[in-house]
């Protein structure tokens, strides 16, 4: 795979348009968004399948992913509390390496007065003491609240099934923040468009691992065709289970009633909440007809009073 | 197991995991702008339709009112965008999915109804063609007619695109919708009394009145099918002292104030108490919904 990435560097790079005069600029950027082009040839459907058990939290993944993307740093601070110096998934952090300390018997360190655990109070028996850490990312939904939201097309499902913002066509109305569910997406404060995880769609055009799942060095992230992912987790979840981990359940590998599968799903050892993720997310355009009907119900109740006070003493 | 705090969260990575939009003093004021200038048209149109010889003179007024206020509406929408230059792309689709979509088109087709019906009364007033000229009053009265629905859809979108997302309050605001569309029509009653007392049409305003007061009413009630979806998150965000402040701002405001000033008389200064006291009413309700998943969060 190395090698066809440095092809892919080395392949015909894309000549610079001769500059125009402004009018013929402004025109461009008027009529430019309305132009279609053909829709590619659908693939199979493609995902990523996180098995949260071999997660090291090394942030690997994190780091190819800024690069491969040349997403700007966040600065480096530490939160205090954990060695999640992330914090979450950002306009510039596509992937986020969650770290969970839980703790059996002993109750967790208290911080002291400036909010910080010092290291002398750690516990003393390390079997007391697990680390859960995951990889998170956009969940690419089957139906996708931020697609349904979108006003202006932006987001699209692609050719292999992701989510994929335009970002030539976004203009940042938010709406899409708001949508999701997973708290994903997120507006940029420089550009003022929203920004997510493509899924590498550029690598994957080329045949390419999206640059996450490349340099995880435990095979934590998968990727691949999205039915082959889903055997192989359950065949995890099945050898997990023989070797005492009961916990050990797949989250959105599979539809519910109020939400689709993910394109993204997750083996997690405990409840989904543990690592931040709703315990049944709910797809808020369940609701959009009901509430258009009670809002023209009471629209039509409304404009009645001030239409029989005119009929009856205005006429 | 016990899971330690590892974040500022002091449940760490539980709890909410919504991130509230950008969305904040804009846009209390794109919704309030938006049910002015909606609502104005609609109660002009429905009086015009249903009573013309009392309500025309009065919506005559009413439009470029109406096309004022939806011009602070649009600018208040354009500015909040991340890229307000790409402001246009809105209608590169229309997705009937998107509630934010339906609206940006109904808003569309209302606008060049509203301003086509305005042209064609400042045509008359400026005496390029006659007032009473046949081909004018129908071109008028068909672009009247058929905006009502798209000024209806404007008014209707707004609160049916909060509810349809996943933030904490308006996720659960099954009747945000409602309440928005009828203060819409309270309001542009409100403020169609005004322009009836300014112009001095009587009947128009003894009938507004009667109407506004019944509106009022009705407010209360689609009001309160708000706050019972609210009710929730409500009553753990704020505590019972603060509601019961902002409770009585909104009864002192949207109610009692309006209220005194309609039995006070019709003239302009009582009619534009009233409808002061109500914009200051629904500004605060506007706030409060719009800070919810902030304050959630």
């Amino acid at each position: 795979m190395a090698s066809r990435e440095l092809e892919v560097v080395h392949s015909p790079q894309v000549e610079t348009p001769p500059s125009r005069g402004p009018l013929s600029a402004f025109l461009d950027r008027l009529i430019g968004p309305f132009h279609r082009g053909e829709a590619p040839e659908r693939k199979p459907a493609m995902g990523f399948y996180t098995d949260t058990t071999v997660c090291i939290g090394c942030k690997a993944c994190e780091v190819a992913c800024k690069q491969w993307n040349q997403l700007p740093a966040d600065g480096f601070a530490w939160t205090g509390n954990s060695y999640d110096n992330t914090g979450e998934l950002s306009a510039t952090s596509w992937r986020h390496v969650k770290f969970v300390e839980q703790f059996a018997d002993n109750q967790p360190p208290e911080p002291t007065g400036n909010g910080r655990v010092s290291l002398h109070v750690l516990p003393d028996q390390p079997h007391d003491v697990r680390w859960l850490m995951m990889s998170d990312v956009c969940k690419h939904c089957v139906a996708a609240p931020c697609q349904q939201a979108c006003p202006t097309g932006a987001i699209i499902h692609n050719e292999f099934a992701n989510v994929y913002i335009q970002p030539d066509i976004c203009n940042g109305c938010g709406y899409c923040v708001a949508a999701c569910p997973f708290g994903v997406i997120t507006r940029s404060t420089l550009s003022g468009h929203a920004h997510k995880c493509t899924l590498c769609y550029d690598r994957q055009k080329d045949g390419l691992v999206p640059a996450c799942a490349k340099a995880c060095p435990t095979a934590s992230i998968q990727f691949g065709p999205i039915d082959e992912l889903r055997e192989r987790a359950r065949r995890r979840v099945e050898e997990l289970h023989r070797r005492g981990v009961p916990g050990a359940r797949m989250y959105g590998s599979a539809p519910t009633e109020t939400y689709t599968e993910l394109h993204s799903f997750y083996l997690l050892v405990d409840r989904p909440e543990v690592y931040g993720l709703p315990e049944a997310p709910f797809n808020p355009w369940l609701h959009m007809l009901g509430d258009y009907f009670r809002t023209a119900i009471a629209g039509a109740v409304t404009l009645a009073v001030p239409l029989a006070a005119f009929l009856l003493w205005g006429a | 197991m016990q899971t330690k705090t590892n974040l500022p969260s002091p449940t760490g990575y539980a709890g909410i995991v919504t991130k509230p939009p950008e969305w904040h003093t804009l846009v209390v004021f794109d919704i309030l702008f938006n049910n002015l200038t909606t609502g104005l048209f609609l109660v002009a149109a429905v009086g015009e339709l249903a009573a013309p010889a009392t309500f025309t003179p009065v919506a005559t007024w009413a439009y470029p009112v109406a096309l004022a206020l939806l011009l602070a509406d649009f600018a208040c929408l354009v500015l909040d965008l991340g890229d307000s230059l790409r402001f246009h792309h809105m209608l590169r689709v229309f997705k009937p999915s998107s509630p934010m979509s339906l609206g940006t088109w109904s808003l569309t087709v209302y606008s060049l109804l509203l301003t086509a019906i305005v042209a064609v009364e400042f045509v008359a007033a400026a005496g390029w063609v006659p007032g009473d000229s046949a081909a004018a009053w129908w071109i008028r009265t068909l672009a009247v007619v058929v905006g009502l629905p798209f000024a209806f859809g404007s008014a209707a979108y707004k609160g049916v695109l909060f509810s349809t997302t996943a933030q904490p309050g308006w996720k659960d605001a099954r009747w945000l919708g409602a309440y928005l569309v009828n203060t819409a029509v309270t309001l542009g009653a409100a403020e169609l009394l005004v322009i009836a007392a300014l112009t001095g049409e009587q009947l128009a305003v003894d009938t507004l009145r009667l109407a506004v007061g019944l509106l009022i009413v009705l407010n209360l009630v689609a009001l309160a099918l708000l706050v019972g979806d609210l009710y929730p998150l409500l009553s753990r965000l704020y505590a019972r002292r603060e509601f019961g402040v902002a409770g009585l701002f909104v009864l002192l405001t949207g109610v009692v104030i309006p209220a005194s000033s309609l039995l006070a008389g019709g003239v302009p200064v009582t009619a534009s108490v009233a409808v002061a006291s109500l914009i200051l009413a629904s500004l605060g309700v506007r706030f409060a919904i719009v800070r919810l998943p902030h304050d959630a969060t």
